[in-house]
């Protein structure tokens, strides 16, 4: 690559220079993936919780009458 | 219904507030300066006279007005009120500022025209603060909800006056930067509809 | 199911804009044009001439160098320079054999190449010992543009450099912010005209919360970008004014919920002064910028890239990460929706 560049910015010469962009994007990709797990349980968890609820609620409302 | 007390307290904390611009700066300050100060003294007398609350803030002078009096009509009087006072506070900081800080930065008419700045961004304001300060009160949270809500809310304005009055120091011709007043005025009428619309929300129980 | 095959469509569009963003190289560009202040002879020619440097960005001028020339313009006018000598693929030394008299100081550095296509370097030279006189004509050379023959590249631009892959980060966050918060705004107005149910204020609440992340995140991406481009991590601009305004005002719109203990004056209350706050949003955000000069793109017209700066290769990943992070902000408005609705259930229970 180019001297001038990395002069200009070392940061990016230090990162595309040295072959470190592919474990940045699969740190990236990883941290994504885990974000999407972490969603799709977290949602399905509160949809259980939700459910369960809405059991009591309606026994709550029942049992008086 | 509001004393005279408050509003004569208002005129001598704008005054005291210039005072103390000229004892910071001196005479002759630079145009940066005197455009920062008269906007921001300008801004904190607004949020000074919006800090006191009315008398029908509480709830059992709320419900009589309900009554008797259609929730816009009393918006309106608000914004009415307001408005009043701080054309009133602007027209007396201005001349608060020429008289300690000079005319310098002003070539020409522009005095006249940064004077018709400083009435057009009071009368935003208090289109803007009277809906800010209805709504503070009716959320129990007194003076610091009132900043907090308010001063984000009112940067457009203050962004858009700080450049017009910029402008005017510059020399550029009214007609040139006249689109600075439209905007104000825009706003002004926009936040006077949007709370004409939304105050019966805000004030019935 | 339609419900998950959506979500698993977004997380596959940001994993392809990730990997895009990653492994795509940027295309070639020139860097400077300097005099080297030495003398030195052009090829079949006696005459003395001095020698500039040309140092390029990623490009390819070992490969025919033969085919490659050097022109200055200005205007209309132009002028080919003769090449010395190649020293890799991004340097090569061109001779300056204009004459005295030239029409203009300051001139655009155009660079043909077959592999590189035709790059730019606007302004690139300014002759400082030459006569100046706007009247000279010179017969202009015939030069040929070339498209790039490279494989997928993303377009190089002075300043931005490589940090041109941050544009399908930081931009669809602000889309993303919008969205959330148009759907907070129509939320509280259906709130305002339902008085018995708060399911639509706590809509609204939900996606204030997930819209000021996601604020947050674009002021934190266009800080990095500005300070690589811009060389501070803040400047004074009415864009940036505007954005860390808008976050402010949202996060004014969590404190007051905070303040009103009553849940139904708290609802409409909040649902008020959210519709002040989204018509604020538009002004900051969409009209102010048009008001006033910018250092950020799309001054003066579109607030964010203007599409003519967008070209093909851009466009190809841009556009499915605003629809992926689109995607993925309403599946975590979703998520809290859902957890803001069973608290208020539970507090019911109570």
């Amino acid at each position: 690559m180019n001297h001038l560049f990395f002069q200009i910015n070392p940061l990016e010469g230090f990162f595309f220079g040295s072959g470190k962009a592919m474990v940045v994007a699969g740190v990236a990709i990883i941290i994504l993936i885990g974000l999407g797990l972490w969603l799709f349980r977290m949602e399905s968890r509160l949809q259980r919780l939700n459910d369960a609820l809405d059991q009591r609620l309606n026994d709550a409302q029942n049992q008086p009458s | 219904m509001r004393n005279k007390h408050g509003i004569a307290g208002l005129a001598v904390f704008a005054i005291a507030a210039v005072y103390t611009c000229y004892q910071a700066t001196g005479m002759h300050a630079e145009r940066e300066s005197w455009n920062a100060l008269a906007w921001v003294v300008l801004l904190f007398t607004a949020f000074n006279a919006v800090s006191k609350p009315w008398a029908d803030d509480a709830s059992n002078m709320r419900s009589f007005l309900l009554h008797t009096v259609k929730p816009q009509d009393w918006l309106l009087a608000r914004i009415l009120y307001y408005s009043l006072m701080l054309l009133g506070l602007g027209a007396l900081i201005f001349a608060a500022f020429l008289l300690f800080l000079g005319m310098d930065p002003f070539t020409g008419s522009g005095a006249l025209f940064f004077f018709l700045g400083i009435e057009a961004t009071a009368l935003a304001l208090a289109s803007l603060l009277a809906m800010i300060q209805a709504l503070a009160a009716r959320a129990g949270g007194g003076f610091s909800l009132i900043a907090v809500l308010g001063l984000p809310l009112i940067i457009p304005i203050i962004l858009v006056s700080t450049r017009y009055g910029m402008d005017i120091m510059k020399g550029i011709a009214f007609g040139d930067t006249a689109h600075h007043l439209l905007f104000l005025a825009t706003l002004t009428g926009g936040f006077t509809a949007l709370g004409y619309i939304l105050f019966p929300y805000l004030w019935r129980d | 199911m339609i419900q998950r095959s959506w979500k698993i469509g977004g997380l596959a569009l940001l994993g392809y804009v990730l990997c895009m963003i990653f492994f795509v190289p940027l295309g070639p560009g020139l860097l400077e044009f300097t005099s080297t202040g030495s003398a030195g002879h052009v090829q079949d020619q006696d005459r003395k001439v001095t020698v500039y440097a040309l140092t390029g960005f990623g490009t390819h001028w070992t490969e025919s160098p033969d085919q490659l020339t050097v022109v200055l313009r200005h205007g209309t006018q132009l002028a080919s320079l003769p090449l010395i000598e190649t020293l890799d693929a991004t340097h090569v030394l061109v001779g300056m054999d204009l004459p005295y008299t030239v029409p203009s100081k300051s001139w655009d550095v155009l660079v043909t190449h077959p592999v590189d296509g035709t790059l730019l370097l606007e302004n690139g030279v300014f002759l400082q010992d030459r006569f100046i006189d706007e009247q000279t004509k010179w017969a202009n050379p015939e030069i040929a543009e070339y498209p790039a023959e490279l494989p997928f590249h993303f377009p190089y631009q002075p300043q931005i450099l490589e940090t041109i892959r941050n544009l399908m980060l930081h931009v669809p966050m602000w889309f993303t912010m919008f969205l959330l918060m148009g759907i907070s705004f129509v939320a509280s107005i259906r709130q305002l005209s339902t008085a018995h149910d708060l399911h639509q204020d706590t809509k609204a609440e939900a996606s204030v919360q997930i819209g000021l992340l996601f604020g947050a995140l674009g002021l934190v991406t266009g800080s990095l970008w500005a300070r690589y481009t811009w060389g501070a991590w803040w400047v004074d601009d009415p864009q940036l004014n505007g954005a860390l305004v808008t976050v402010l005002v949202y996060a004014g719109y969590l404190v007051l919920r905070a303040t009103i203990q009553n849940i139904r004056l708290r609802a409409r209350l909040s649902s008020v002064y959210n519709l002040f706050a989204f018509v604020i949003l538009i002004i900051l955000l969409m009209v102010l910028p048009r008001f006033s000069e910018s250092l950020h793109p799309g001054k003066g017209g579109n607030p964010g890239f203007n599409s003519y700066d967008l070209d093909s290769s851009l466009r190809a990943v841009f556009y499915p990460a605003v629809l992926g992070w689109m995607m993925l902000g309403t599946w975590m408005y979703h998520v809290r929706l859902k957890a803001s609705s069973i608290e208020r259930k539970l507090r019911q229970l109570q």
